[in-house]
């Protein structure tokens, strides 16, 4: 060590100049020109790109715009569907964040993106100027899809897909429903917001059905041939609802083309079928903002760069969560989290003239399909070749002859997840 | 060695050091160690119930742990799963960056008759290896005071239903022989042992 030279020293030093800017004295320096970055969308991905940013660098100047407030969590919302849980365990506020982090939080809905001049234009009229934005809407529906359903025709035949007063309004409809009635579930094609979401559901209205109504029905009309964690819930099905719950494959007829609402029928490819209660999850595509300002592909999604998020059609805005298209990662809340923080670290190191750090990513989703019966899948995953892919032989489903005592503790888990994964976000 | 010389040393070794994240493929502890809060909530303090708070938690526990997971020598439901996905280099990046993390206990209050039972049991039985109420940190005896009580005790009911082929046979043998009131009370001790 003594004997190191002025030219070793500055070959270490140029061989890795981007590092230098880690250095106090730069960090220093760096303070001075901090730049904006905007958050659209305060959900799983959008939360924690803010919280993220703000823990790597304090002195970053975040703003988190959001239309809602409180926001309610589409994860364990079908827990509301059978009654073992209340809206207001959904609910969370921006205070943490804003208080505590010293995020700024708008309420406003963003209406229009300038990616040339970066700014974004709420609904409210206000102009918000960034030099790096995060896009995280989540999904948005083509209702298109299924001739006769509509927003309108979903405040009477809801999707609940996006918690809130959709929830209460299938939990209440099938308060309502008589005994010996059908629920109809429409489950969409891939890819789409959680994909074991349609079939947990299934689950927790048979669950409320056993107990207040046991001559009732649950009827999966699926556009799919097969579907996330099928052998679990086809166990879970047969053990605890016997044949209450019915699963009919695209392939078999499920394939629904249209909706009679006065009539409260479905028409399928072959048959119709009659419901009670209509569950209409429909056909997905990116958050509505995503298509306003041109950041979707052909697909409907939003094509990024898998190593930051940052999107292949605008520079300087990352998309994160459902919205994206992001290789092998499921569209799940877990998913949303870890690309949160693959961003914030890009965004940091970017604005800090830093090239965008190795990246690493985890999904984790449980499923609570009975009383005490939970299940989970998990994911690990790498960059390669430029794409997100599953480590092999990593991740992966709960095995299918757990014992009872395991899966009730992965339901216990289940709910231990959300606890910890909100605080996460709201913290 | 003159005091510029010193500094540049210093500064060189330190760039060095931070040469070997320069490769694009090698992932930092904090990439790495951010994917658990999902689950263990930010910094590894947890924010209840079944998930252990691991921020803060012995380096070397962690490590052997998390290697025990991949290995599948420790039962787990899912982290056997989610460890299989790294490297032991990686495992011990997180393990480290964790341990680097604050102590957060838990912000519930304890039953304090059940707390109190539970000392008695903690002092005859466990005190020995768990010393000063729970509060040690040691890579075979990690800090347990300040934890989940919902974990604490399915830890301990998975150790009793293993009995002496529980990982460390001395405490299997131990929590044999106890009540579930009185594996209760032990997690109501050391939750109320901040």
């Amino acid at each position: 060590m003594t004997n190191i030279s002025r030219r070793t020293f500055l070959q270490t030093a140029s061989a890795c100049a981007a590092v230098a800017a880690l250095g106090s004295v730069g960090r220093r320096a760096l303070a001075r020109s901090k730049g904006r970055v905007i958050v659209v969308g305060g959900g799983y991905g959008g939360t924690i790109a803010a919280k993220y940013l703000k823990m790597a660098d304090a002195d970053k100047d975040v703003l988190l715009i959001e239309k809602d407030s409180p926001f309610v969590s589409c994860p364990m919302s079908n827990e509301v569907l059978s009654g073992e849980r209340d809206m207001k365990s959904l609910s969370f506020d921006y205070r943490a964040l804003s208080q505590r982090r010293g995020i700024h939080i708008a309420q406003d809905e963003v209406v229009r993106i300038d990616p040339e001049k970066r700014f974004v234009k709420g609904s409210s009229g206000k102009v918000y100027r960034y030099d790096k934005l995060v896009v995280a809407p989540g999904v948005d529906f083509r209702y298109e899809k299924i001739e006769g359903y509509s927003p309108a025709v979903a405040e009477r035949i809801p999707h609940a897909w996006k918690a809130g007063p959709q929830t209460t309004l299938l939990r209440s409809q099938l308060e309502g429903m008589r005994d010996g009635g059908v629920c109809c579930i429409v489950a969409p094609p891939n890819p789409f917001r959680c994909p074991p979401g349609p079939y947990e559901r299934a689950a927790q209205i048979a669950m409320y059905f056993k107990h207040h109504k046991p001559k009732s029905k649950v009827l999966i009309l699926d556009a799919k041939d097969s579907f996330s964690k099928q052998g679990l819930f086809m166990q879970a099905y047969k053990k605890f609802y016997g044949d209450m719950v019915e699963w009919v494959s695209g392939a078999s007829g499920g394939i629904i083309e249209a909706v009679r609402p006065d009539a409260m029928t479905l028409v399928g490819q072959v048959d119709e079928f009659k419901g009670d209660v209509i569950n209409i999850i429909p056909p997905q595509k990116a958050g509505r903002i995503a298509h306003l300002a041109g950041l979707t592909d052909k697909s409907g999604w939003c094509p990024v760069d898998q190593a930051t998020f940052e999107s292949t059609i605008h520079k300087d805005v990352y998309v994160i969560g459902d919205s994206c298209i992001a290789g092998a990662m499921p569209k799940s809340g877990y998913a949303a989290n870890s690309q949160g923080k693959v961003a914030a670290a890009a965004i940091a190191a970017a604005m800090s003239g830093r090239a965008a750090p190795a990246t690493s990513y985890v999904n984790t989703c449980y499923s609570i399909a009975g009383p005490d019966w939970g299940f989970s899948v998990a994911g690990v995953y790498e960059l390669k070749d430029g794409k997100i892919q599953s480590v092999p032989g990593a991740g992966g489903l709960s095995p299918i002859d757990a014992s009872a005592h395991t899966r009730a503790v992965e339901a216990e888990y289940a709910r231990s997840w959300f606890r910890n994964i909100t605080e996460d976000m709201f913290s | 060695m003159n005091e510029t010389t010193t500094r540049l040393a210093a500064l060189a070794a330190g760039l060095m050091l931070a040469g070997s994240v320069c490769a694009q493929d090698v992932r930092s502890p904090s990439a790495l160690a951010n994917t658990c809060a999902g689950c263990h909530g930010t910094n590894g303090a947890s924010a209840g119930d079944l998930m252990p708070i691991i921020g803060g938690m012995d380096k070397t526990y962690l490590q052997n742990t998390l290697m025990e997971f991949k290995s599948g020598a420790r039962d787990s439901t899912i982290m056997g799963r989610i460890a299989k996905g790294y490297s032991d280099l990686e495992l011990k990046a997180i393990a480290s960056y964790m341990a680097a993390q604050p102590w957060v206990s838990a912000s519930t209050k304890a039953d304090a008759k059940l707390a109190e039972e539970g000392k008695d049991i903690h002092e005859k039985e466990c005190e020995t290896c768990h010393e000063d109420g729970g509060r040690d940190q040691q890579h075979k005896a990690p800090r347990i005071a300040g934890q989940w009580p919902a974990y604490t005790l399915l830890y301990l009911q998975e150790c009793r239903e293993k009995g002496r082929r529980c990982a460390h046979p001395k405490m299997g043998a131990r929590v044999m022989k106890l009540s579930d009131e009185q594996l209760q009370a032990m997690a109501q001790y050391y939750v109320s042992q901040k």
